[in-house]
């Protein structure tokens, strides 16, 4: 289980603060990640304690608030299925269906800044 | 020397329409496709026919309030709207293959899937409930309409349906009341050049007869009032033995497209003389899923250089003199008969038109492009001509809507087998057959 193995590492990151070199966090304009075995995230038995030394979970480390507002656009059932299609397609189909959606999230998306596909988008 | 005069010969000039596509709404060229499933496309059926269906619900039953699904509560009575989905119990399964009591040889699969224990169920974004009641006949509905229920939860946590509203026909542009001349439109479908059943002969009389080289005056009169010619698909039947995944051999390769060049010559004839629109079928060179592509013009050599011959889509719709014409090639009827029941196919094709959907088991039991962010089959404007080819006999109803739409709805049969092609007059909605049999003796 190579992959299995390759992933666990990644996802039991131990940095040491004080190396410049290291492994750098970046945030990754367009997401194209091996599918995450579900059953290795977010559960409390598999995270050791050690996680929880720099202050803060170790989880989701590119999640920010602009990401949350979309993923709570992503959700919003309102809007219908956000699987298979952009963020903004759906945004504009939902403007187009009349649903008024709220334009933080289309000027948001503008900016080319955030994620443009969904939050499920190659993971299921 | 003076010309010579040969009798009274009356010159006949075709009479002319203005023709206006629609079809626009049925191309996917502009469509892509980004793994989407068929959630999305259920989702804009439900959304759109469900604003609809709201505005619907205050005239029809003042003093309901409308809720969704999940906010249903024992015995309080509402209006709930959403997709209906039939549960039936012999609708073939792909994970039959996986049954372990499979036996050999493959069971004879009925026509029609229906079973007197089917149930139907209702289902919006929030959930689904299971319906209860005679007010709602699984016989009669099919997955994927979208109805407006009265009725309240039972304590079986069942939805008992006292009432349904169907969305009902759509509005209707007004037919133009000053048409003095008859304008005929021949429709025709199933010629399945190809097979054996087509008689060469049958079809060339039918050629001859719309061009005006059949007959006396008189009936050459009668072809010059033809202004439109449609052809619903199954135009031609390839030998199927020779499609067999192995390489053909070029005397094969021949014999594959020797159809397509028969019914390219009699295109050619027809489109020299009359406008003519080509829409694809099951059986024709098109693409498989609802809805399908126009024929490719490379397939037609002799006809496409000619601005009368056109390759539309299926379903098709188009605007003759402002008379609203749309139709498909039979899919969704067909489709329709395997999982519900009728009188006649005028039941299944008037039941379309109440739903405001052309193929509403389109992509549940028929194929289907996963459109997302519309449905191109709901019908928003009421045609006046709605036909359907490929059918097994010729029959026609004239449609009285609530709010006096007028609709002629015509099944067209399949040519090969009973020769029959029907023509529609323009100016009063009416039709009738051309019939061309080429037996001598009758015996």
């Amino acid at each position: 289980m190579a992959s299995t193995a390759k992933n666990l590492k990644g996802f039991y990151k131990q940095t040491k603060s004080n190396i410049t070199g290291g492994i750098s966090k970046s945030k990754p304009s367009s997401r194209k990640v091996a599918p995450k075995h579900a059953a290795a995230q977010g559960s409390d038995v598999t995270q050791p304690a050690a996680l929880i030394s720099h202050g803060s979970l170790d989880l989701n480390e590119d999640y920010d608030k602009e990401e949350e507002m979309l993923r709570q656009f992503d959700m919003n059932i309102a809007y219908g299925p956000c699987l298979g299609m952009t963020r903004i397609d759906r945004w504009e189909r939902a403007l187009r269906l009349g649903m008024n959606p709220p334009n933080e999230i289309e000027r948001l998306l503008k900016t080319g800044k955030v994620q443009q596909d969904c939050l499920w988008q190659g993971r299921v | 020397m003076e010309a010579m005069v040969i009798d009274s010969e009356k010159i006949h000039e075709r009479k002319q329409s203005d023709y206006n596509s629609l079809d626009e709404r049925f191309e996917i060229q502009k469509e892509m496709y980004r793994g989407q499933q068929y959630s999305q496309i259920y989702f804009a059926r439900l959304h759109l026919m469900r604003t609809l269906l709201y505005s619907l619900a205050p005239t029809w039953k003042p003093h309901l309030p409308v809720c969704k699904v999940l906010g249903l509560e024992k015995g309080k009575e509402c209006i709930i709207v959403g997709t209906l989905f039939k549960h039936m119990k012999l609708k073939p399964c792909v994970l039959d293959e996986y049954s372990k009591e499979r036996s050999v040889t493959p069971l004879v699969k009925p026509h029609n899937f229906m079973h007197p224990d089917d149930n139907l169920i209702l289902e919006d974004e929030s959930g689904r409930v299971k319906l209860a009641g005679s007010a709602l006949s699984p016989a009669i509905y099919v997955t994927g309409v979208v109805v407006a229920l009265h009725g309240k939860e039972t304590n079986a946590g069942e939805f008992f349906v006292e009432d349904v509203l169907e969305a009902g026909l759509p509005p209707q542009i007004e037919r133009p009341i000053d048409l003095q001349d008859d304008k005929y439109v021949v429709l025709l479908s199933g010629l399945c050049i190809g097979s054996k059943s087509a008689n060469p002969l049958q079809f060339q009389l039918l050629v001859d007869h719309i061009t005006g080289h059949l007959g006396d005056e008189e009936e050459q009169g009668l072809a010059a009032q033809i202004v439109h010619v449609v052809i619903a698909g199954n135009s031609v039947e390839f030998p199927r033995k020779l499609i067999n995944g192995q390489n053909l051999a070029s005397k094969d390769q021949s014999t594959l497209y020797e159809p397509i060049k028969e019914l390219d010559i009699m295109l050619n004839q027809i489109a020299a003389g009359v406008s003519v629109d080509i829409m694809p079928g099951t059986n024709d060179p098109a693409n498989f899923a609802l809805p399908q592509q126009p024929l490719n013009r490379c397939l037609f050599p002799g006809s496409s250089p000619y601005n009368t011959f056109r390759s539309c889509t299926n379903p098709h719709s188009f605007d003759l003199d402002n008379i609203r014409f749309l139709g498909t090639s039979g899919q969704n009827i067909d489709d329709l008969d395997k999982y519900s029941e009728a009188k006649s196919k005028l039941d299944f094709v008037e039941r379309t038109l109440r739903w405001r959907h052309l193929a509403p088991t389109a992509p549940n039991t028929l194929g289907c492009y996963p459109f997302t962010d519309r449905d191109p089959f709901l019908i928003e404007t009421c045609p006046h001509v709605y036909f359907v080819g490929n059918q097994e006999k010729y029959d026609n109803r004239l449609l009285k809507g609530s709010e006096g739409q007028l609709v002629r709805l015509i099944c067209i049969p399949k040519f090969c087998e009973t020769g029959i092609a029907v023509a529609v007059n323009l100016r009063n909605l009416e039709c009738h057959t051309l019939s061309f049999s080429t037996q001598i003796n009758q015996s």
